[in-house]
């Protein structure tokens, strides 16, 4: 079998470079606002679903007091399965979104390194 | 075969299976790599597998169908926030924890923040955290030995013989194939218990149970699970349940004659509800004639309405106390509607055995869908489970009634007295022994795959931590491995002792934690989330997602979270034992230990306890910026991927680093 490559891995305070793949510092912290702006917007969306069932059940007696099928209130059927189809739904949508960041920064680092290079092949 | 003979058989194919692949593993099995985190190549299905193996423990698997049949509505919450946990996994923390990479959550605090001193704090948080989620695990093993065996082995108690035995299986197959071997059984072991709460609904659902006396006559219609009808029919009358009063008590007449209220109430759906009501009222009445004054008495009894108490409180008496299956408020009242969901959507993200498992997967794209893959499994899980519990409320009181139940629980009123039994007795019910077996064989595949990723976790935190980065750096892969193999099993015997001091009197008047507490499994798993969501759920957040955190603000965190659980914890402990009295305590003493779930208060403390000393010390890591590149980059991911190496290479490969 034969031996995979090592990435020698190249680490400063403004990039990290492995092999041709550069992160700097100013591609990571643009991705990083856009990603902790999908984690906090979903984070906030799945707390206050989760959060407002305890408040519903404390302050609505119409969530957990009206039957609407056999012996289903609005409580037992979102608890018991809604709730699950909203929590797959969030982590698939996020999951997606999350890659489609990760792709940004490839395109950017890309983008950083090739400019790099013509640079260097400018002064040449 | 005799009675529990199949169940037998199956436990031991499964033990048998476990340990043929361990051995199998280990050929695969070189490197600390290898050892602790399976080569870091584990796929997301596999890894998602593994990792619902790892978090469906004895508490989900007896314990949310159990929840359900005893409670109704809080009982199928309880499942809902373990799912729902890891949305805060996926959202917050997958994905960046791996892109750090490194081997376990001590390595990830040393990464982020520097210091020596912090990764011997999380190590001490880690080895807090899996040692509190081990106790119930031990405890299960214990209590399901006894309803399964039921009797012991070289003179010990059930009891013993099941936390021994179990401990000692879990012991030798982590040792021998780590977490190879570790991660290949608990896949396998997930879909045991998988497949064994699935069929068990689905056989209460097609084929049914008909009710039949002892000489095998019918006696009573053929009964199959319809969710919204059994819903409907067990919630038309006030939740009953078993409880257990002093003879002395029963001798009064105004408590016989709510026992005799329940009790026909509780025969009510039966085909002949004055012989039933006769034979169970003769039981009680014969154990008061016979009994001491102090002498306990297993009756039915109307459940009560926490959320409703409190109104009818306000309201002076305007809203019943009555307590309905399919309404909130048997368990919780309005202030542990919200702190227990808070435990437990933050306490999935603190536990280290889920956590390391995150550094299996090769990139973290691939953290990601590994927790959506286990949102759907563990999803699907928890649908079933309380569907499960609904059937077993109506399948058991028939069979109970008939006098065909089987004789290794005991019953009152056509209810079980212990509510931890419900799996095994209702698949014995609806599918003979066969089911029985399957189920107690899922039982036993729950403990071992949880303790197995807690024994890892432990063995890490002390092999790779400690060992590894300060007694011998130097140390060969074979002298870490040894060590990684030598710390599980001196885990396993402290969780082996752990177990076997449960059961122990240690409180006012010989109370025991056993006595202490009713449903002890769920509570303890509780408090185990509680520790993991105060140690480290805050410490991962901000380190992840404020640059700004700082050694000394993430260790105020740890110790006001973690420090802060455990001391409620303790206190909560002390009070169910007596040892903590509201005449004797100051107020504010009382306050804390009455606090089930301590999360509420402790993690946001410890949240603002590290932004505060953040704020006030400033201490940045010198490199800060190479760490975040480290955790929000992916230029490694792309090289692995340019040059073909961020595929899952399967679990049969060695070497990797």
């Amino acid at each position: 079998m034969a031996t995979p490559p090592s990435s020698e891995a190249t680490i400063t305070s403004t990039y990290i470079r492995h092999g041709d793949h550069v992160d700097t510092i100013e591609s990571v912290d643009i991705v990083f606002r856009e990603q902790r702006k999908l984690s906090f917007t979903y984070g906030f969306i799945f707390f206050a679903v989760t959060l407002a069932v305890p408040a519903l059940t404390v302050w609505v007696e119409a969530w957990w007091k009206t039957t609407i099928w056999g012996g289903f209130t609005w409580n037992y059927l979102f608890i018991s399965l809604l709730y699950y189809i909203f929590l797959w739904t969030m982590a698939w949508t996020y999951s997606k979104k999350a890659d489609t960041l990760d792709l940004k920064l490839a395109k950017m680092a890309d983008k950083i390194t090739a400019d790099v290079a013509a640079t260097a092949a400018t002064e040449d | 075969m005799g009675l529990n003979s199949i169940a037998i058989t199956l436990v031991i194919i499964l033990v048998a299976l476990t340990v043929a692949l361990s051995v199998f593993s280990r050929r695969f099995t070189r490197t600390t790599a290898d050892f602790y985190l399976a080569g870091r190549k584990v796929g997301s299905f596999a890894n998602a597998s593994a990792i619902s193996g790892d978090y469906l423990s004895a508490a989900s698997f007896l314990g949310v169908a159990a929840a359900v049949y005893a409670s109704g509505l809080d009982g199928v919450w309880y499942a809902a926030g373990f799912a729902g946990g890891f949305m805060v996994v996926v959202l917050f923390i997958a994905s960046p924890l791996r892109r750090f990479g490194e081997y376990t959550v001590p390595d990830f605090a040393f990464g982020r923040f520097g210091t020596n001193r912090m990764r011997l704090v999380a190590v001490v948080g880690v080895l807090a955290t899996s040692l509190f989620y081990m106790a119930p695990q031990m405890y299960g093993a214990g209590t399901t030995w006894k309803v399964l065996v039921g009797s012991g082995l070289f003179g010990l108690s059930a009891y013993n013989t099941g936390v021994i035995i179990v401990g000692a299986i879990i012991m030798i197959y982590v040792a021998v194939g780590g977490m190879k071997g570790t991660t290949l059984n608990q896949i396998i072991q997930f879909w045991w218990l998988a497949f064994a709460m699935i069929l068990t609904l689905l056989v209460a659902t097609f084929i049914g149970y008909t009710p039949k006396d002892a000489d095998g006559n019918k006696v009573g219609e053929l009964m199959r699970f319809d969710y919204a009808q059994y819903l409907e029919g067990e919630s038309q009358g006030y939740l009953l349940g078993p409880a257990s009063l002093t003879v002395a008590e029963l001798k009064d007449p105004a408590v016989m004659e709510k026992v005799e209220l329940a009790m026909t109430e509780a025969m009510r759906p039966t085909n002949n509800p004055e012989a039933g009501y006769t034979a169970e009222m003769k039981k009680i009445n014969d154990a008061v004639a016979s009994g001491e004054d102090a002498d306990k008495v297993a009756v039915v009894a109307f459940q009560k309405n926490k959320l409703n108490e409190l109104k009818d409180e306000l309201l002076g008496g305007a809203v019943a106390k009555g307590q309905f299956f399919n309404q909130p408020g048997h368990r919780y009242d309005g202030f542990n509607q919200f702190s227990m969901v808070l435990a437990l959507v933050l306490g999935t993200a603190g536990l280290p055995h889920i956590l390391n498992r995150y550094y299996t997967n090769p990139s973290g794209a691939a953290a990601r869908r590994s927790t959506f893959w286990v949102l759907v499994f563990i999803g699907v899980f928890y649908i079933v489970s309380p569907m499960v519990g609904l059937a077993g409320r109506s399948m058991v009181r028939a069979a109970a009634q008939a006098g065909t139940a089987p004789t290794s629980a005991d019953y009152v009123g056509g209810l079980l007295v212990k509510s931890d039994a419900l799996m095994p007795t209702l698949a014995r019910i609806v599918g003979g022994e066969v089911l029985m077996g399957i189920v107690a064989a899922g039982a036993f595949a729950a403990m071992f795959s949880t303790l197995a990723g807690l024994l890892i976790a432990s063995a890490s935190a002390v092999g790779h931590d400690v060992y590894e980065k300060y007694i011998k750096p130097d140390a060969t892969e074979g002298q870490k491995v040894f060590v990684g193999k030598a710390a599980v099993v001196f885990f396993a015997l402290l969780a082996i002792t752990i177990g076997l001091l449960i059961p122990a009197p240690i409180g006012a008047g010989g109370k025991s934690l056993v006595t202490a507490f009713p449903a002890l499994i769920a509570m303890m798993v509780t408090w185990a989330f509680a520790v993991g969501a105060g140690a480290f759920v805050p410490m991962l957040l901000t380190g992840i997602w404020w640059k700004g955190t700082t050694e000394r603000g993430a260790i105020a965190g740890m110790i006001v979270g973690g420090g802060g659980s455990v001391a409620i914890i303790v206190m909560n402990m002390m009070n169910a034992l007596g040892v903590i009295t509201q005449a004797e305590a100051p107020g504010w003493v009382w306050w804390l230990a009455s606090l089930n779930f301590p999360t509420v208060f402790t993690f946001p403390a410890a949240v603002i306890a590290i932004i505060l000393v953040s704020k006030i010390d400033g201490q940045l890591p010198k490199n800060v910026d190479e760490i975040w590149m480290r955790i929000h980059g992916n230029a490694h991911e792309r090289w692995e991927k340019e040059h073909g190496l961020d595929k899952a290479s399967g679990l049969f490969t060695s070497g990797s680093k």
